[in-house]
């Protein structure tokens, strides 16, 4: 491998990235708006959800129970209905998140202590909201008029990493793997399916530059890109979101090194095995967009899954680096803890090189 | 005539492509179904370490009753505190239970014992639903003591009675498919006339922009809404009902695979190489997904970003799918959300014509 040759590539390459506003515009802004998207929009919090009641008593005991539940920042009253045809529209066209039926006689039962029945009807298109809104709902109705009752159990719940429970808190760390995976793969095999589309590969093979010393100047620049952008992502959401750090920064630019090379290593992968760049960036969507969010952990816990799609999960390397950014960031933990991780991380990477220049070899004989 | 004559260039070139088709299949049937099977919101299978200093047949019963629904698994005992600290900082566990000493003869003297849960609150929503459901197995404990609360209340859930997440990820999944597809196709079609020069020869002839516009767009709907009946497969596979009509559904998901197409016909617009415009359509994707209600809930949004969320046209969609598969609404509720979805398309169309205008030499 000769450096001239190599330097010569990647300069020719940031040349053209720098010329070109859109992609340095989107390889800069896109981080920074995926994070604010994720440390805003991704929060499964529920205030304020619209609770209608039907109450078929009306007695001062059904008034309180419904003050009980509209008492708080969960739910707002938004319709007394007259029918239960009213309460069923209301439901059907979102007006209601949850519907409260107090039957008749419900006052007189409490009073026999006869443990009287509420219904909670709630929508749940949004299955999401429907799981918080109704355990809210449950747990209020649960505690009406039962201050100064005796308590059988006392608990007492701590959470560690995370006391304040804040989503911004585990989401944004873990963001640090989603958004590498996004963007680098997609910038990487572009740049090299381009140059098969507009034919200028051949003038680069009919050079003297070999296929290794065109690859790597052409990973060079999109490898710094990745990496600026990590440092980006990290340093806006410890400044913005204020997510705790405590553990220690090198580890984690160690460990993002390692998986900034995969990132770009797959982006490689994929340039190998396509020859247009619409095709590039839909397998990029498939490989690397859609898994980086949906099966590496950041939202929906990997132990929640079957036993087949978590070992799917294993093929993305996006899960490794979620559980080593949170794990530094939220927990603390060193390389004793996350060696593991990080070793698949470095043998993962191994791989994607070594089935990529694999590819290149078949295609250049 | 000249209409027809593009329509047809622009079908040949869009079926000759295999791997595109292929790869729009994908995202339309495979991606639907992993994701159906793998992202539930309910807890399963969470990491329990238990920290019995009670060893009694109470405190058994309790972890009993706590891992018999599938919610947590029993990882193991640790011996002491230190141990199941650690296993917590690992991810060994997720969470650890601490029964204190003499538990059981505290609980039959009514002395309201102490117990301890802590929790790894990396991953703040399994925290959060772990405690509610701790919280209401010990209500159940209680109440099975005959302690219970003084109303009972009945929680039935309308639409989506087993309040599983399947309905609704295969649904918005397939809205997912239909954006990316709507938008990433024809931006990539047209920006490759840009680029390779044919636009110039088109620009030569007597067609005119709209009818360009139009022969771009129709492969792309055509495509978009037959992809759908593979879906509907998987749709009813999982037994998600379709209470409204499936004319309806399919007129609204025109309607809004216009609109995507709009944005993506406005993005081929503005950019000169066609990595410029994937990359702007990847770019523009984001936004359109994440202020949309299908990966997390507007009503939890703050308001300035459920405000942008009027602006995203799969918002409406969504409300469409969900509205029409799971309450069987038609289009008297649907008419606000199928307006937005035109006037969108509209917008983003008008756009893109003032943008080749002013191209135009």
């Amino acid at each position: 491998m000769n450096v001239r040759r190599v330097s010569a590539v990647v300069l020719k390459e940031s040349r053209e990235i720098l010329r070109d506003p859109i992609t340095v515009g989107v390889s800069l802004l896109m981080p920074l708006v995926m994070l604010f998207l994720f440390g805003y929009a991704i929060s499964l919090d529920v205030r304020h959800a619209a609770l209608g009641v039907w109450d078929g008593d009306a007695t001062p005991a059904s008034r309180e129970l419904v003050e009980a539940l509209t008492g708080n920042e969960y739910f707002r009253l938004t319709a007394h209905y007259g029918s239960l045809h009213d309460l069923e529209q209301s439901l059907q066209r979102s007006e209601a998140d949850l519907v409260l039926v107090i039957p008749p006689g419900f006052a007189a039962d409490l009073v026999r202590g006869a443990r009287p029945e509420v219904q909670v009807l709630v929508d749940g298109t949004y299955s999401a909201t429907a799981l918080l809104v109704s355990g809210f709902a449950r747990a209020i109705i649960a505690g009406y008029r039962q201050s100064g009752r005796p308590q059988l159990l006392h608990l007492e719940t701590r959470v560690w990493y995370n006391p304040s429970l804040n989503s911004a808190n585990y989401v944004v760390p873990g963001l640090y793997a989603v958004i590498l995976l996004a963007f680098p793969p997609l910038l990487t095999a572009l740049g090299i399916v381009r140059e098969k589309e507009t034919g200028t590969i051949q003038s680069i093979f009919a050079s003297p530059l070999t296929a290794a010393e065109f690859i790597t100047g052409k990973l060079v620049p999109y490898s710094l890109i990745a990496f600026l952008q990590m440092v980006m992502v990290i340093a806006v959401g410890y400044a913005w979101f204020g997510v705790p750090f405590e553990g220690s920064l090198p580890f984690l630019l160690a460990a993002g090194l390692i998986y900034v090379l995969c990132t770009v290593g797959i982006g490689l992968l994929v340039s190998t095995v396509t020859r247009t760049q619409l095709v590039a960036m839909l397998l990029a969507l498939i490989v690397t967009l859609m898994p980086s969010f949906l099966f590496s952990g950041l939202l929906f816990p990997i132990f929640t899954m079957p036993e087949l799609l978590q070992l799917y999960t294993n093929v993305f390397p996006g899960r490794y680096f979620v559980d080593i950014s949170r794990g530094v960031a939220l927990k603390g933990a060193g390389l004793e803890i996350l060696g593991f991780e990080v070793a698949l991380l470095a043998l993962y990477t191994l791989a994607v090189f070594l089935l990529a220049v694999w590819r290149l070899k078949k295609k250049v004989a | 005539m000249r209409l027809a004559s593009l329509l047809v260039k622009e079908l040949t070139q869009f079926l000759r492509d295999r791997v595109i088709l292929l790869l729009i299949l994908w995202l339309y049937t495979v991606e639907v179904v992993l994701c159906a099977y793998a992202l539930g919101l309910d807890l399963r299978h969470l990491p329990l370490a238990v920290l019995d200093q009670d060893r009694t047949p109470m405190s058994r019963a309790l972890v009993d009753g706590l891992t018999r629904g599938g919610a947590f698994d029993l990882v193991g005992h640790p011996a002491d505190m230190r141990r199941a600290e650690e296993w917590l900082l690992q991810g060994r566990a997720r969470a650890v239970l601490v029964i204190p000493p003499r538990f059981m003869q505290s609980l039959l003297r009514a002395d309201a014992p102490d117990l301890q849960v802590l929790l790894d609150g990396s991953n703040a929503n399994t925290a959060a639903t772990a405690r509610n459901y701790i919280l209401q197995a010990l209500q159940h404990l209680q109440s099975e003591t005959g302690a219970g609360p003084p109303v009972e209340a009945l929680v039935r859930v309308w639409y989506n009675p087993d309040l599983t997440n399947t309905r609704f990820i295969v649904l918005s999944m397939i809205a997912l498919a239909a954006l990316m597809v709507g938008v990433i196709h024809p931006a990539a079609s047209i920006v490759r006339e840009k680029e390779v020069g044919t636009i110039e020869q088109l620009r030569v002839t007597p067609i005119r922009t709209a009818e360009l516009f139009l022969a771009k767009t129709l492969p792309t709907l055509a495509i978009g809404v037959l992809s759908v009946f593979p879906s509907l497969l998987i749709v009813w596979w999982f037994g998600v009902p379709l209470r409204g009509s499936l004319a309806l559904f399919l007129l609204l998901t025109g309607l809004f695979l216009l609109s995507a197409i709009g944005i993506g016909v406005l993005i081929a617009a503005v950019c000169r190489t066609l990595q410029q415009a994937l990359l702007l359509a990847f770019f523009g994707l984001f936004p359109i997904m994440f202020l949309s209600g299908t990966l997390a809930p507007i009503a939890s949004m703050p308001g300035f970003l459920q405000t942008l969320s009027l602006g995203s046209p799969l918002r409406y969609y969504m409300d469409v799918i969900l509205g029409i598969f799971l309450k069987g609404v038609g289009i008297e509720v649907l008419w606000p959300q199928a307006l937005a979805l035109a006037g969108i398309g509209a917008l983003f169309f008008g756009l893109a014509a003032l943008v080749f205008h002013r191209q135009q030499p």
